[in-house]
């Protein structure tokens, strides 16, 4: 056998495993995957909050904060969406069954925060205040509207 | 002589005791109502080159979606033809300069208790806006609703017109709270829940459910704020944020952009104040 036929059948098994593993996680239970979605929202809450309150003169501008908060924020603004399965449509939670009956629209809305927070990650890194500021809120009525659609009271 | 005397000064009299309700509304105090009474909400597009006060904004409730229509003075599209009487009676009466109903989705049952001096400011605030000339949109009415005659009935049974009037034995501050929330910021409207006829559940002030929209709205009585410091709350109504982080679904964001962060420190502490003196009512 050749060295090449070898190498090509290792990484087709390593990365059939890797594959797997996802599987495997993405077969958590519902509960779970409830628990960490709202770990998740929780956690946005806890970056977005001070960048919110900066950008509604409420607390002093800090740059390098929101800089890091930003980065934070784009990270976890892709973690949520998952924890969403069909399974989890029975468990306790504020997530309306709206979630699985309109996937689509879902999904746009899960879209349109990874968009916003992509944006304030970037346009934090540049020294502009009022355009920081802007995007802060820009992402918060992303966060609202899904809210809106999506989250009961 | 003497009789002279006495009748220039009953004129004097007179013309003082008429004079303020004759004087023309105060267009600056008008902006501040018109922020109060969150009317650019419904009158304005959803997005972002929108004309402010243009129209065009659409509300889907179950008997149709509804669109606000153009308040701006242009003279065909907006309200620049009519008379300041035509609008106080739009506001406080739900009619419209041909005497035909307005739709509830229009919330003069709230709107009808704002007082004649504030209706004037804000009528001469209104003639100040740039015009626009946006058509209105016609609304999107289900088959039976759409007969505007059928809104005598409605408001029959669900409308009492008429000025606020504070309550004895109340605070200044509650009663002020009171005028904010019931008449011009109208929360009642979403947050008072509906009968099967749209009309509201007297019972239920501000007891939170579901929305016009069909969406879950928050119990506004003590019962739904108890985990709630009147800072946690001012923070809130000013901010959009809730001390966590969290942000409120968009019609509430919206409300607060536009009105309660626009209150003045004395007017929100009002607004907290009267909620907090609410009856508290379930869930």
């Amino acid at each position: 056998m050749n060295k090449k036929l070898i190498s090509a059948f290792v990484a087709l098994s390593v990365g059939g495993a890797a594959g797997s593993a996802l599987e495997a996680l993405a077969q958590a239970k519902p509960d779970v995957l409830v628990k960490q979605r709202q770990a998740v929202m929780t956690l946005q809450g806890k970056y977005y909050g001070p960048m919110a309150a900066m950008a509604a003169g409420k607390a002093p501008y800090n740059a390098a904060a929101v800089q890091r908060n930003a980065g934070f924020l784009d990270n976890l603004s892709r973690m949520a969406w998952d924890g969403f399965d069909p399974s989890t449509k029975g468990e306790k939670s504020r997530a309306l069954s709206a979630i699985f009956e309109n996937k689509a629209k879902f999904d746009d809305a899960a879209g349109r925060l990874e968009n916003e927070t992509s944006r304030l990650a970037a346009v934090s890194m540049k020294g502009d205040e009022a355009a920081v500021k802007a995007q802060i809120q820009a992402v918060g009525k992303t966060c609202g509207a899904c809210h809106q659609d999506f989250r009961s009271k | 002589m003497r009789t002279a005397i006495e009748a220039v000064v009953l004129a004097l009299l007179l013309s003082a005791a008429s004079a303020p309700a004759l004087a023309q509304g105060d267009a600056k105090r008008g902006e501040y109502l018109a922020k109060a009474g969150g009317c650019l909400g419904c009158h304005t597009e959803d997005k972002k080159e929108a004309v402010a006060y243009a129209g065009g904004r659409a509300l889907k409730t179950p008997f149709g979606t509804f669109y606000g229509p153009n308040i701006t003075p242009h003279s065909q599209a907006g309200i620049g033809r009519w008379t300041e009487a035509e609008f106080m009676r739009a506001m406080r009466h739900g009619r419209r300069p041909d005497g035909a109903n307005y739709f509830p989705a229009f919330p003069y049952p709230s709107f009808t208790g704002i007082t004649d001096g504030d209706l004037r400011d804000l009528w001469a605030y209104l003639r100040t806006l740039p015009q626009s000339s946006q058509v209105s949109r016609e609304h999107d009415l289900g088959f039976f609703y759409r007969w505007r005659f059928l809104v005598t009935i409605w408001k029959w049974f669900f409308f009492t017109p008429g000025p606020f009037v504070n309550a004895p034995g109340v605070s200044e501050a509650i009663n002020r709270g009171a005028y904010l929330v019931q008449a011009l910021g109208h929360c009642g409207e979403c947050h008072t829940p509906r009968n099967f006829l749209g009309g509201p559940k007297k019972g239920r002030f501000l007891a939170g459910g579901k929305g016009p929209e069909g969406t879950d709205v928050s119990n506004l009585t003590p019962t739904g704020l108890k985990k709630w410091g009147d800072k946690d709350l001012q923070d809130f109504l000013t901010t959009g944020l809730t001390p966590d982080g969290d942000v409120p679904a968009e019609a509430m964001g919206e409300v607060i952009r536009n009105t309660t962060s626009q209150l003045t420190p004395r007017d929100l502490a009002a607004l907290i104040a009267y909620l907090r003196s609410l009856p508290p009512l379930p869930d």
